[in-house]
């Protein structure tokens, strides 16, 4: 699925508007947190605990575009489970739907859900974490220097590191 | 290269970085992009990685210093000596895991504490856009789902009043281990196990 250990973006979301909650006509506006990134996608189509998506909300803010071969992005797509399609899909007048909370438990990646806010997070999947038993890469990431100029641990690469962490609490 | 786990970003640790004034890169990480990746519990934390990438030792307790040495018990000298160890021999280091050494020792993350991950990044965000009270029962189901987790307990309490908003302190906390130790055991190889 995409580049295998993909580097892990590290930089402050994009952050959704502030207190007041967007409304769409039909109720709230809903934040999806995917990629380090935060969208606002429209109200909830769907009286369901998961999230559903316009199939436009959907590649905007994950990228991932329906094919008749599955959900891809880039040159890589994952086809749905045969005989499950309906956990994925639902053909509406409008369009049709897609489900990310179950794709999400497709991909074992984790999911938070703030219904009081509508704020959705996605988490990493488990190959962007090293959690394989054939993982000892360590996992690569991005992140800004005090100044705001983004590093990465792949930068060291050909060099030994010694990689630390704290807090100032 | 050090990284601050601090939710607070660069208000935070900023401070910190600016008397340090050290040569290395001090990188800021104000989502625990590097707790969650590296499933990390506790700071200060290292991993040592090789010239390709590789994890050579995995999260260990790295004090530079005895400062703290009262309270967990740990000796600074022996890590350091190990480190430079290693920078001298490279992957001929005694203190320098094999892949194979490191995939013997795999497991899994615990689910619970992947989705504390989730749960912890997404109070994360609701605190940064001005939502700490909705921020709270996220930080505190993180807490639940991964009870070893000190960085999910200490970055929480640090952004409000723990007492209030928690019901606990650090301090009573730490009581509560009753002599159990605060960090991970740290092993490092004697020099002799290994010569062969």
């Amino acid at each position: 699925m995409g580049r295998a250990g993909g580097k892990v973006l590290g930089m402050a979301l994009v952050l959704a508007a502030g207190s007041a909650r967007g409304a769409g006509a039909d109720g709230p506006l809903r934040t999806v947190l995917w990629g380090e990134a935060a969208a606002e996608v429209g109200a909830a189509p769907e009286t369901d605990p998961d999230l559903w998506l316009t199939t436009a909300d959907l590649a905007r803010v994950t990228g991932f575009v329906l094919k008749p071969q599955g959900v891809c992005r880039d040159d890589v797509c994952v086809p749905l489970p045969k005989k499950r399609e309906r956990e994925f899909l639902r053909r509406r007048s409008k369009g049709t739907l897609f489900n990310l909370s179950a794709f999400a438990r497709l991909l074992k990646q984790p999911v938070a859900h703030d219904e009081p806010l509508s704020v959705w997070y996605f988490g990493e999947r488990p190959e962007q974490r090293g959690d394989r038993p054939t993982s000892v890469q360590a996992p690569d990431f991005a992140l800004p220097d005090r100044e705001g100029r983004t590093h990465s641990l792949s930068d060291f690469r050909g060099k030994k590191v010694l990689l630390v962490t704290w807090a100032s609490w | 290269m050090s990284v601050a786990e601090d939710t607070g970003g660069v208000k935070d640790a900023g401070p910190w970085i600016e008397a340090a004034k050290s040569a290395y890169t001090v990188l800021v990480d104000e989502t625990h992009l590097v707790t969650r990746l590296y499933g990390m519990v506790n700071v200060p934390t290292a991993v040592w990685i090789n010239e390709q990438g590789r994890i050579v030792r995995p999260n260990e307790v790295a004090f530079v210093d005895d400062r703290f040495k009262p309270f967990h018990g740990l000796e600074a000298e022996s890590y350091l000596a190990a480190i430079r160890d290693w920078v001298e021999k490279g992957e001929r280091s005694a203190f320098a895991k094999s892949e194979a050494e490191l995939r013997e020792r795999f497991l899994p993350r615990d689910p619970n504490h992947v989705l504390a991950d989730a749960e912890f990044a997404l109070a994360e965000y609701l605190f940064r856009t001005g939502h700490l009270p909705e921020a709270i029962p996220h930080f505190k189901e993180a807490q639940r789902l991964n009870p070893d987790s000190w960085n999910y307990k200490r970055q929480a309490w640090a952004l409000s009043d723990a007492q209030r908003d928690y019901g606990t302190t650090f301090g009573e906390e730490v009581k509560k281990l009753n002599g159990r130790p605060y960090y991970a055991p740290r092993t490092l190889p004697s020099e002799e196990e290994k010569r062969d």
